[in-house]
């Protein structure tokens, strides 16, 4: 047993209301330099729809990832040694600019500087590299809230594995649904864009697993770019160097949120330590692609475990980690409820980013009702429909309805479970279960029978229902975000003497006086 | 100003012009006449040990006025184009410029003085002429490895290939800097050249190696390969590839394209949304 411990988040995407504030907050802070301008560290898709870059988790395009070899083990798609070397001066699945876009800003000041004339002045758009008056093709969401449907959400690389009648069932627009989907670096247990630097300047942190481009070492060979599958490493094309999230670590070490975390709106964003066993890391990347999410999960170990926690000791683990690990939001999640999944595990990075597949929008039934003799005792200025179908979102129904939900199963696990639809329904019926277990505590409207049998369906038990509405609906700060201490005191004290200060002058002095010490 | 064109224009010329800058040899002030003669001119001359490099010095005093030798040695060159019948016969008999040494007055006479005496009282001859081995196949293989940088010089000065070029089918591509040597053995004879390698009196290759000396044993490797590159240039034809070498590389470069080309084929060319791209309008 290899006990490390890792920074993992998890994403309610049941919460997220797509007002892109996580993007704005981390573009603020990061990415509002030259050269990185349309880089967007964190950012807010549209499912369906293409994201950004362009269609980025189709790797037939950009290479990106592991694949299995006939040996069983993993071999880098469109990186690693061998294809690295041959294709290093000229990386052929890389992505343009286009396919992110091209940055810009508008030509404000001339709003206000431009001469008397008969038009309104206007501001153009620039772009961002060339400061050339450019026509604005496309964005880092262009396709929000399915804008462009015909190009972009019906071009989404999951809808590959539905039936054309699914498709078309998606988009008929009585039906016609999407959630969002924020996207951040993974910060992956089996990284690509690490495996891929031929530089070397591509690692994850020992303490916290956080993966990090060392600006000094790398030597914009961009392997990384295209090796991420989810394409969350960008070239910095004013610097000539690499660079992607960084998760905030010098928020983290402060002991603060990262940026996107702290500003989200929905609250959506928890974030927690997890232990993990290193030696399984290759067993679970290597795994068939059924298996892929139960050999992730499996991985995950126990921070309550005895064993465990000894073997994390001997790994030098400090004891507050191991505490916040016990205390982690995503160990909930992930593990105990086993209510998120990761992203595209079919990519075999083992991505520490978890999600909480979307119920929403509420899926309801229509039936035929007979209400002839309630609509007659209506007043008869009462307005009244001609028809008698009923749109019911009463949950007895909606019990049945997890299988025909809005987005077809296959298509949420096609995104978070590699095609594996039983993992995809068994966390959205734990959600069903939770929310009629609290539409039976507030409403009312469901009796305890359907209840408790929904609960024993799922092995909820009335503790943990309540225990995820708490941590879903209800938790502050420190409940979604539990930061290890980075124990800054004692690295410092790896890198210098802290007595050498001792008996020194006071504050000390950035020049010495005149008169000499 | 004719000067200055012509220092543009020809390398040895550019390497006198460097002497004014940097003296080849340390401030002779301290220096007697015997120990300048000993470490500069015996380079390429003797005192009674007849012709090397440069004439035999002995009665030198005698054949020519005082006046004529301070010019001289100041700057044979600048003697030889303004056009003093003694200095272009001399040029035109031993076809190597003696460069420019800028001492004082009494330094040259401390020197003549020297000469006057015969060479009494100090190192006439360079030390290494006096023994030379008879050389080997090996010592040639040596030195060449040496002219060409292959075998690097212990004391690490640069290679001779750096500035010389030889007519020899081993040699590919040596320097146009300074002088081809492909006779330069049967110019200046096995002393001469040695005596040049031990103590340069050309300032250029003088700075080269003033911190890092060839040993004795480069020197003689280097005096045997230019021997043999001498005696055998007759048979030395280095293949002249001429246009066909600009048309071979031409052909290569069409089939490396080619080859990259076929390598590519399924490179990722236009950004994925590229059809939607090009339907749209475009501001005029």
């Amino acid at each position: 047993m290899d006990i490390r411990a890792q920074i993992s988040m998890v994403f309610h995407l049941d919460k997220c209301i797509g007002c892109h504030t996580c993007s704005v907050a981390c573009k603020n802070i990061w990415t509002d330099r030259k050269g990185a301008e349309y880089q967007w560290w964190n950012n807010v898709e549209t499912k369906p729809g293409t994201g950004y870059p362009g269609r980025w988790e189709d790797q037939e395009i950009y290479k990106g990832g592991w694949q299995r070899d006939t040996n069983g083990g993993i071999q880098l798609k469109g990186a690693g040694k061998k294809k690295g070397l041959i294709n290093i001066f000229h990386n052929p699945n890389f992505p343009t600019v286009e396919d992110y876009y091209e940055p810009f800003t508008y030509d404000y000041l001339n709003l206000v500087e431009a001469p008397a004339g008969d038009d309104q002045p206007t501001a153009r758009p620039v772009s961002l590299i060339t400061g050339e008056p450019i026509d604005v093709k496309m964005g880092p969401n262009w396709d929000d809230d399915l804008g462009g449907t015909p190009d972009y959400a019906r071009n989404d690389p999951n809808l590959e594995k539905l039936s054309p009648a699914e498709r078309e069932a998606m988009f008929q627009l009585e039906r016609m649904a999407f959630f969002y989907l924020p996207r951040i670096c993974n910060h992956c247990l089996n990284p690509g864009c690490v495996a891929s630097c031929p530089s070397g300047a591509i690692y994850k942190r020992g303490e916290d697993g956080i993966v990090l481009i060392n600006q000094k070492v790398c030597r914009a060979w961009r392997m990384c770019v295209t090796a991420c599958p989810y394409k969350k490493a960008y070239y910095n094309w004013y610097t000539g160097k690499s660079e992607k999230c960084i998760l905030c670590y010098p928020r983290l070490e402060a002991g603060l949120a990262p940026a996107c975390m702290h500003s989200c709106v929905g609250r959506i964003r928890y974030i927690g330590v997890l232990l993990y066993d290193a030696e399984r890391i290759q067993a679970a990347a290597s795994a068939a692609d059924a298996d892929l999410v139960a050999r992730h999960l499996d991985m995950l170990v126990d921070p309550f475990d005895e064993e465990v926690i000894a073997a994390a000791q001997k790994n030098g683990v400090p004891d507050s980690t191991i505490k916040a690990a016990q205390d982690s939001p995503t160990y909930r999640f992930v593990k105990e409820w086993r209510l998120a999944l990761p992203l595209h595990p079919e990519f075999r990075t083992l991505p520490m980013l978890f999600y909480v597949p979307p119920l929403l929008p509420v899926v309801a039934s229509v039936r035929e009702v007979a209400d002839e003799q309630k609509k007659k005792s209506l007043n008869e200025i009462s307005k009244v429909w001609p028809d008698n179908w009923l749109y019911d979102t009463s949950t007895e129904e909606l019990w049945g309805t997890v299988e025909q939900v809005r987005f077809p199963l296959q298509y949420l696990a096609s995104l978070f479970s590699a095609g594996d639809t039983g993992a995809v329904a068994a966390r959205l019926k734990k959600l069903m279960a939770v929310r009629i277990f609290r539409r039976f505590k507030t409403v009312g409207d469901v009796s305890e029978e359907i209840m408790t049998k929904v609960l024993a369906d799922t092995g909820l038990t009335q503790e943990t229902a309540e225990a995820i509405f708490r941590l879903t609906a209800l938790a502050k700060f420190n409940e979604r975000f539990v930061i290890p201490p980075a124990h800054r005191e004692q690295a410092l004290e790896m890198l210098e003497f802290t007595g050498d200060a001792r008996g020194s002058t006071g504050f000390g002095f950035r020049e010495r006086p005149a008169r000499g010490l | 100003m004719s000067r200055l064109l012509l220092a543009r224009l020809t390398v040895p010329a550019l390497a006198a012009l460097f002497a004014v800058w940097s003296p080849p040899v340390a401030p002779a002030g301290a220096a007697t006449g015997a120990e300048t003669f000993g470490s500069v001119c015996a380079a390429c001359h003797t005192i009674g040990g007849g012709k090397r490099v440069g004439p035999d010095l002995a009665g030198v005093n005698d054949r020519r006025p005082a006046e004529w030798l301070l010019k001289f040695i100041r700057s044979s060159q600048a003697l030889v184009e303004s056009g003093d019948p003694v200095a272009v016969a001399l040029f035109a008999e031993h076809k190597v410029a003696m460069p420019d040494f800028p001492y004082s007055d009494s330094e040259i006479r401390e020197i003549l003085e020297f000469v006057k005496r015969g060479g009494a009282g100090g190192a006439a001859q360079p030390p290494a002429a006096a023994a030379l081995r008879t050389t080997t196949p090996e010592d040639v293989r040596k030195g060449l490895e040496l002219f060409q940088g292959t075998l690097r010089f212990a004391n690490r000065g640069p290679a001779c290939n750096s500035c010389h070029h030889v007519n020899n089918d081993a040699v590919i591509g040596g320097g146009i800097l300074a002088k081809e040597l492909t006779t330069v053995f049967g110019q200046m004879g096995g002393p001469g050249v040695q005596a040049i390698l031990g103590k340069p009196p050309f300032p250029v290759m003088d700075q080269a190696f003033a911190s890092r000396p060839l040993t004795e044993d480069e020197i003689f490797a280097l005096v045997a390969f230019l021997q043999d590159a001498d005696q055998h240039q007759q048979f030395q034809k280095p293949r002249d590839y001429g246009f066909k070498l600009f048309t071979s590389g031409l052909a290569g470069l069409v089939f490396l394209l080619a080859l990259y080309g076929l390598f590519w084929r399924r490179r990722k060319v236009h950004p994925v949304n590229h059809a939607i791209f090009a339907r749209q309008v475009r501001t005029q």
